[in-house]
């Protein structure tokens, strides 16, 4: 009884004690560059980037496979921070900012298969199978994935209604003028 | 926060969505939290015995109990019917997206 204790302490000690060097040793640096470019992302994770989440953009802009350019949601004030960041400048000639929009589900159309709610990654859908789904618009932030999942095309983009709510201020017109290096 | 949960009644309407925040007592039922949230005073039209209801998109029972920052959904039945809307589009020559399209 006593040996098997004591083999099993040396065993672990030792097998610790590897673990613990390796992870010393071999330890993988996590791209520093890519946290601070994954804090400008809206981190919504809504994909139209055409990557996963936000972070597999981050990386691909960390490593200059991405454009600046690649976040709809994030419009001219990420594109701009990203540019600082990166100390490139942008191409915004093309750039058309977005309109804020929201979901609109016909109820019509609906036939409760919830695989909008699925798709949402804000949880801005609120339905049950067999149940009428209906879009909460504060949480919505106009990704369009459900638009395209929706077997009955049930689902289309309205621009959020400006009221005394939505309003915003206009921030200042800004140029680019970041030098690039 | 001690044996107090934050929940979510939500009662949405196209054009209103409506999200009740309330702090219930651990161990509380969805039905309490209804009843608590305040959601049946400003929609009358309500009927909770015959009305389906869940969290998170999962219906759920009356007696279920809530755990922390989950959303309680009232729902409504759908106007439309599925089979009635299949066919119509099949009728029309358009097929059925299947899901998770690219485009």
């Amino acid at each position: 009884m006593l040996i098997a204790v004591a083999i099993l302490t040396i065993l672990g000690l030792t097998l610790g004690g590897i673990l613990g060097v390796a992870s010393r040793f071999l330890a993988v640096k996590g791209n520093p560059l890519e946290e601070e470019l994954k804090a400008i992302l809206p981190g919504s994770q809504c994909g139209q980037c055409g990557y996963v989440g936000c972070g597999p953009a981050a990386a691909a802009l960390a490593k200059g496979e991405a454009p600046i350019t690649l976040c709809p949601p994030g419009g001219k004030a990420v594109i701009e921070k990203l540019a600082q960041k990166l100390g490139v400048t942008a191409d915004l000639s093309g750039h058309e900012e977005k309109e804020p929009e929201y979901a609109y589900i016909f109820e019509d159309k609906c036939i409760g298969c919830t695989r909008c709610i699925r798709e949402c990654s804000v949880d801005a859908i609120m339905g049950a199978n067999k149940l009428m789904h209906t879009v909460i618009t504060e949480p919505c932030h106009g990704c369009e994935k459900c638009v395209s999942v929706c077997p009955t095309e049930a689902i289309v983009m309205v621009p959020i209604p400006v009221t005394i709510n939505t309003w915003h201020w206009s921030k200042p017109e800004t140029k680019m003028e970041i030098a690039a290096g | 926060m001690g044996d107090k949960i934050n929940i979510e009644v939500v009662y949405a309407l196209p054009q209103e969505q409506m999200l009740f925040p309330v702090l219930v007592a651990q161990g509380c039922t969805l039905a309490e939290a209804i009843n608590l949230s305040g959601v049946l005073k400003i929609h009358p039209e309500i009927d909770l015995p015959t009305s389906r209801f869940g969290i998170y998109g999962k219906l759920s029972r009356a007696d279920a109990v809530l755990r922390d920052k989950d959303r309680i959904e009232l729902y409504r039945p759908l106007i439309a019917d599925p089979k009635e809307v299949r066919r119509q589009r099949a009728m029309e020559g358009k097929a059925m997206k299947k899901g998770g399209g690219e485009t």
